[in-house]
């Protein structure tokens, strides 16, 4: 099967977790005017509670369902006991806040894990390969695609179609009047914090039978999120998708022709994006 | 290049600061023109072509209902955004293409419709910057400290005591009362010396006590300066302007003297009543 | 009149540098916190004073260890020339991704410097005949200054370094004092006040931040080669988020009203972590514990709440401090 084909593949592969990883933080931004950088750690999170979840025999299955939820659960939390309490002072310690939380459940996780990496298996129904003529693909991995599509489908109408995300666009372009028109602004702002980890422990729950559990995936993650959603226009979800995409493939196409330097080239095309449009692909000024 | 800033400093009047007709470019011709303005952001346009001459030492007002263009104009004439389309000429440069603090260069000087001042920093800091904002070569001192002739204390008195806000010199500028704030915003333009003052409302949300006061320091202003005003207030704007322009929706409406402004009938239908006579026949 | 003089602090700063010996048995421990308290200073000048949240830091600190690293092994050049390679490539390195980032502003500001130290540490990575990958450049050597043959200071005892680097401690902080001192870094401060106005009086804000950059850059530069002179080792931990993240952590610490609080964070840290990292692996659970408490109840730092345990005691209201607003009041 030709290399390059397989390479792009792969690239959506990754281009659409990247995309999971990168619209949590985009809408968090979009609403909250800021970046969480404990969300690597959810992401982190999320492929941990999903490791331990099936170590104690509970299938992939519920745990794609179950951890997400739960990360989002306590990421609301954390809004509520933490976060709310840092919005009145300057931007640069809601920052430091998200920085001090995610060393916190780095270190959390080292404690209750170890240091080292483990393995997670993928589920029974998906091991193997797919074969059509040509096309030989790995099961799980296409079962990722179209699953974050499916997800990406579902939050867009979520944005776009219901109440509660009108309350969050609106939102975001003016939160005095949204709580003028009677919505309780601080319970959308929890709702939005956890909706966005929630979404990068998917992520996570989703990457770890390809790649696998470390306690350094947090902060590599966070990296990426950040490339992503300056790569495709901070607050835009189509940004999110189109650049998740667009960096996926360079990745995945560049591991078979410089493996070194294949993560050194995501930065590289972040750079040149914002050579030439600052405010990324699809970003608003 | 300017070198107004430099000779100010040494024959600064506090009463009677060095009007600078000396450094205009090509005295008789107009210090500012602007020529088809546009501004749009993203699909909605803001201003439609918009033309303004200001003559040299004259106080040229600009007014309007809510949503005119007025502010969105000074900032395309200050520097502040840029422009959509059009040409704006300064003191016979070009500076279509110039950001505000290169226009600050040339003498063009501005306040603030919303308050906008250093908060934390006292309100002689605050005029110290804006002193030295003009010089641009002495601001990258990484040397010395801004003690002695670098303090620009007579700009900064002199400033002061013009806007009666010598008592405050060491406050916050935080800490001070809205009418003084909007004094210090002006301050803020005189410090810098400039060639053309351009006020954004500067008496907006003013009690009527600091009204008066502002009243008789924008009426002062024009001996020394070219001053540009956006101002609701009628009462100012018949008093002292020698031109006014009308602006409606982006486009200029009328242009002229306070009278013929005043008895213009498309002037009255935009402001829908005597709002504009301010009250008097 | 500003409550801490530059006299003052100076004379703190030398305080330390003789006191720090005396107080602490390891000399490589003491140099390290000197090493840190450069670099945090680097940092403070950026956001004590910029008002700019750098999480690029490790990428100056890192290349300043690569550049001197490279420089005595392969070329076996002086130290002096070594050193001032470092503040120069550190000073580029830091024009370079400035530039980039200072397009920005606010927290997108924050997640491209981020971003960029991701990069550098790929780089790095990735070019393992230059930088020796995984491994870092080993055996990083430590001759002693000399001029012609004749040799003016020997370097092979950690407190025959400390020495050296103690000097330069001095000086480094005598400068940037000055610097922050100075009419340029007053312009510094306004525009972490306020940015649009500090553009509308004539200020090109772009270029004094892209200056802001430089200074740090140049200063964390010069740290990290200590760091990698005094280990022999230039590691690809240097250059890594983890570097960066712990400088700020250094800075936010120790309070970013003054740059002797940078001292303070430094010497906080580098004490801190030798102490508790034998006694508890996972010690940087706590500093990620002390860091949410500082953002939440103590924005002023160790510094801060030296100051007003001091108040307390004298009973008297703070007064107004020119130099150092309060990074808590949120700017318009």
């Amino acid at each position: 099967m030709n290399v390059y084909l397989l390479q792009v593949v792969n690239g959506i592969g990754i281009g659409m977790l990247y995309f999971l990883l990168a619209v949590g933080l985009s809408i968090i931004f979009g609403l909250l005017r800021f970046v969480n950088f404990a969300h690597g750690a959810f992401y982190l999170l999320g492929a941990y509670f999903c490791f331990q979840a099936m170590q104690w025999g509970m299938n992939f299955w519920l745990a794609l369902v179950v951890v997400p939820l739960l990360v989002a659960f306590c990421a609301w939390v954390v809004e509520k006991v933490l976060l709310r309490h840092v919005y009145a002072q300057a931007h640069e310690f809601h920052i430091l806040v998200t920085v001090g939380l995610a060393l916190v459940l780095q270190e959390g996780v080292i404690l209750i894990w170890g240091p080292l990496g483990d393995n997670v298996a993928t589920p029974e129904a998906l091991q193997g390969v797919v074969m059509w003529g040509n096309f030989i693909y790995p099961k799980y991995r296409l079962f990722v695609i179209g699953f974050t599509a499916v997800f990406a489908l579902a939050l867009w109408w979520v944005l776009e179609g219901t109440r509660l995300g009108s309350a969050v666009r609106a939102g975001s372009e003016s939160t005095e009047m949204v709580s003028l028109l009677g919505i309780n602004v601080f319970r959308i702002f929890s709702l939005v914090f956890a909706l966005g980890a929630g979404t990068a422990a998917l992520a996570g729950v989703l990457a770890a039978p390809i790649r696998g559990v470390e306690p350094f995936m947090g902060i590599e993650a966070l990296g990426i999120a950040f490339v992503i959603v300056v790569v495709g226009g901070m607050g835009s979800f189509a940004g999110a998708l189109v650049g998740g995409l667009l960096i996926g493939i360079v990745q995945s196409v560049m591991s078979t022709l410089w493996p070194e330097g294949a993560r050194l080239m995501i930065y590289v095309a972040m750079a040149a994006v914002l050579l030439l449009r600052p405010h990324g692909l699809l970003g608003r000024g | 290049m300017t070198a107004h800033a430099d000779n100010a400093s040494l024959s600064f009047n506090p009463q009677h600061p060095v009007p600078h007709t000396s450094h205009l470019a090509h005295p008789g011709t107009p210090l500012l023109e602007a020529r088809g303005v546009v501004k749009r952001y993203g699909k909605f346009v803001a201003l439609h072509g918009v033309d303004l001459t200001v003559q040299p030492r004259t106080v040229h007002s600009v007014i309007g209902p809510n949503g005119a263009g007025k502010t969105t104009l000074f900032h395309t004439l200050t520097g502040t955004t840029g422009v959509s389309g059009g040409t704006v000429v300064f003191n016979g440069h070009d500076v279509t293409a110039e950001a505000d603090h290169q226009r600050v260069q040339r003498g063009i000087a501005r306040s603030f419709q919303v308050t906008s001042l250093f908060a934390n920093l006292s309100v002689r800091e605050n005029l110290r910057l804006a002193a030295q904002g003009v010089k641009r070569a002495g601001a990258f001192d990484l040397w010395h400290p801004p003690s002695g002739a670098r303090a620009h204390n007579d700009v900064v008195d002199g400033v002061l005591e013009r806007m009666a806000l010598t008592r405050f010199a060491n406050q916050t500028a935080g800490v001070l009362s809205h009418g003084q704030q909007r004094r210090l915003e002006v301050g803020m333009a005189l410090a810098a010396q400039p060639l053309a003052i351009f006020l954004d409302e500067p008496t907006s949300g003013m009690g009527v006590d600091d009204l008066d006061e502002m009243k008789r320091m924008i009426r002062g202003l024009r001996d020394d300066y070219t001053v540009v005003l956006i101002e609701h207030n009628m009462n100012i704007v018949m008093d002292i302007s020698d031109t006014v322009t009308v602006m409606q929706l982006g486009r200029v409406l009328v242009e002229g003297t306070p009278d013929a402004v005043r008895r213009d009938e498309r002037v009255r239908r935009a402001y829908l009543g005597n709002m504009i006579t301010g009250g008097r026949a | 009149m500003a409550r801490l003089g530059t006299h003052f602090q100076l004379l703190l700063v030398i305080a330390v540098a003789l006191i720090l010996p005396l107080v602490i048995r390891s000399g490589s421990l003491a140099t390290e916190v000197l090493i840190y308290a450069i670099a945090v200073a680097g940092c403070n000048l950026l956001l004590g004073f910029t008002g700019l949240l750098s999480f690029g830091q490790g990428i100056f600190f890192g290349l300043g260890s690569y550049t001197a690293g490279i420089l005595l092994t392969r070329l076996a050049l002086p130290l002096p020339l070594a050193l001032l390679a470092a503040v120069v490539v550190g000073a580029l390195a830091a024009t370079l991704v400035g530039w980039f980032a200072i397009r920005q502003r606010g927290t997108y500001f924050v997640m491209l410097t981020l971003a960029f130290a991701q990069m550098f540490y790929f780089l790095a990575y990735s070019l393992p005949t230059l930088t020796g990958g995984d491994n870092g450049l080993l055996d990083v050597p430590r001759p002693p200054i000399a001029v012609g043959g004749l040799e003016l200071m020997a370097l092979k005892t950690p407190w025959q370094f400390y020495t050296l680097v103690a000097v330069c401690f001095v000086i480094v902080f005598w400068l940037l004092l000055r610097v922050t001192r100075s009419v340029f870094g007053r312009t510094l401060l306004a525009i972490r006040d306020n940015e649009e106005r500090a553009a509308a009086v004539g200020y090109n804000v772009r270029l004094f931040k892209l200056a802001a950059f430089a200074i740090s850059g140049a200063v964390t530069g010069l740290a990290g080669a200590f760091l990698a002179i005094m280990t022999g080792i230039a590691p690809l931990s240097s250059i890594e988020y983890h570097t960066s993240e712990m400088i700020l952590v250094m800075t936010v610490i120790g309070g970013t009203g003054n740059l002797f609080a940078s001292v303070l964070g430094a010497a906080f840290y580098v004490l801190f972590s030798d102490w508790l990292s034998t006694l508890w692996p996972r010690w940087l659970l706590l500093l990620g514990m002390l860091l949410i408490a500082v953002s939440l109840f103590m924005q002023r730092g160790l510094w801060g709440l030296g100051e007003r345990l001091w108040l307390a005691v004298r009973r008297k209201p703070p007064a107004d401090d020119i130099d150092a607003p309060s990074a808590t009041e949120s700017r318009p």
